[in-house]
């Protein structure tokens, strides 16, 4: 049994510093929060002068067609991991032997 | 860290899949000897790969007002390697670049290199750099994910500025570029993505610690210290 929570706690202080901060930068304003992708793309079109429309796939793919299946698409990705992670610690839980617990 | 589909030159795409390739067959050389071996590795892969699909699919907002992800990759490369890794995330960025239009299969081959092989190598070699040594193999877990995570950022603002650089300064100048846009937001993910794997790598040492030791991801010495030590009364604890 774990009873040492130094690492928890140093975790939720982590968490919680990055939440303030995020509130702190939306609070002031102008930020959008789009992905750093797109940031990145804006630059290259910068860099080379072409606009962003300007880049075609070099191979034709998938978009979804809107913000909402995007996030249905990640929600499965996370979801997936999510079941895989609870079905093996949960599998651990019941493999460990009954040992003397107090 | 994606570069969005038709946004690399098709020269430097090919590059890229030529640099990744090598480590994908590695890898699943490594990864069938693994299984034939032994099946007990699997779980542990499992835990591995689902973080690197959570991680990579939570879009975190950060200080520079713009949002990015961690990358999760360096629990399993600790556990399992660097070509392993590379499998792993390697699937990661197929799922995104065929159903999410986050990156595409031109640019995969940089993708691969900056994510599933390029930041594990680094987080690799910090590992190696303290694994034998008696820093905290908590401290040690968080090091090799925040280090994996950056160097990702650091190697996709690189793979930029190869193919962009700028007309003036060169490669030099547009690699500062990127690397503010990218590196800088990933900072503080890098941070609590560190804090986060130390934390399931504890609960993994608690539940298994037999599989990390059969691995040798730790020494046996090592693993039986930090449980002793975790399931010791915090003094905090002791004093109420």
């Amino acid at each position: 049994m774990i009873r040492n929570y130094t690492l928890e706690l140093i975790t939720v202080v982590a968490v919680l510093a990055f939440v303030a901060i995020f509130l702190m930068v939306s609070a002031g304003g102008t930020h959008e929060f789009s992905g750093s992708d797109d940031v990145g793309s804006q630059k290259i079109a910068e860099l080379t002068g072409h606009p962003v429309e300007s880049f075609t796939p070099v191979i034709p793919q998938y978009i979804p067609p809107s913000g909402e299946i995007e996030s249905t698409l990640f929600a499965l990705q996370a979801a997936f991991g999510g079941v895989v992670l609870g079905l093996v610690f949960g599998f651990w839980l019941g493999q460990r032997k009954p040992s003397s617990t107090t | 860290m994606h570069i969005m589909e038709g946004f690399l030159p098709w020269q430097w795409c090919l590059v890229w899949w030529v640099v990744a390739i090598p480590f994908l067959v590695m890898g699943i050389i490594e990864l069938r000897s693994m299984m034939r071996k032994d099946r007990e590795y699997l779980p542990l892969l499992g835990v591995c790969g689902a973080f690197i699909f959570i991680l990579s699919a939570l879009k975190l907002p950060s200080v520079t007002g713009s949002c990015s992800h961690p990358t999760g990759t360096g629990l399993s490369t600790m556990c399992f390697g660097v070509f392993i890794t590379s499998i792993v995330g390697a699937i990661v960025l197929l799922f995104q670049a065929l159903l999410l239009a986050h990156g595409g299969l031109s640019t995969m081959g940089a993708n691969m290199v900056s994510m599933a092989i390029g930041g594990p190598i680094a987080g690799y070699a910090v590992y190696r750099l303290l694994k034998d040594t008696n820093v905290n193999i908590y401290v040690t877990v968080f090091l090799v994910t925040a280090v994996a995570d950056l160097v990702t950022y650091i190697i996709t603002s690189l793979e930029l500025a190869l193919a962009y650089p700028a007309q003036v300064g060169g490669v030099f100048t547009s690699f500062t570029a990127f690397f503010a846009i990218f590196a800088i937001t990933q900072i503080p993910l890098a941070i609590v993505e560190g804090c986060v794997l130390a934390l399931v790598f504890k609960y993994i040492v608690a539940l298994k610690p037999e599989i990390l030791i059969k691995l040798n991801v730790f020494s046996e010495a090592q693993i039986t210290g930090a449980r002793r030590n975790d399931e010791a009364v915090s003094p905090a604890e002791g004093r109420s």
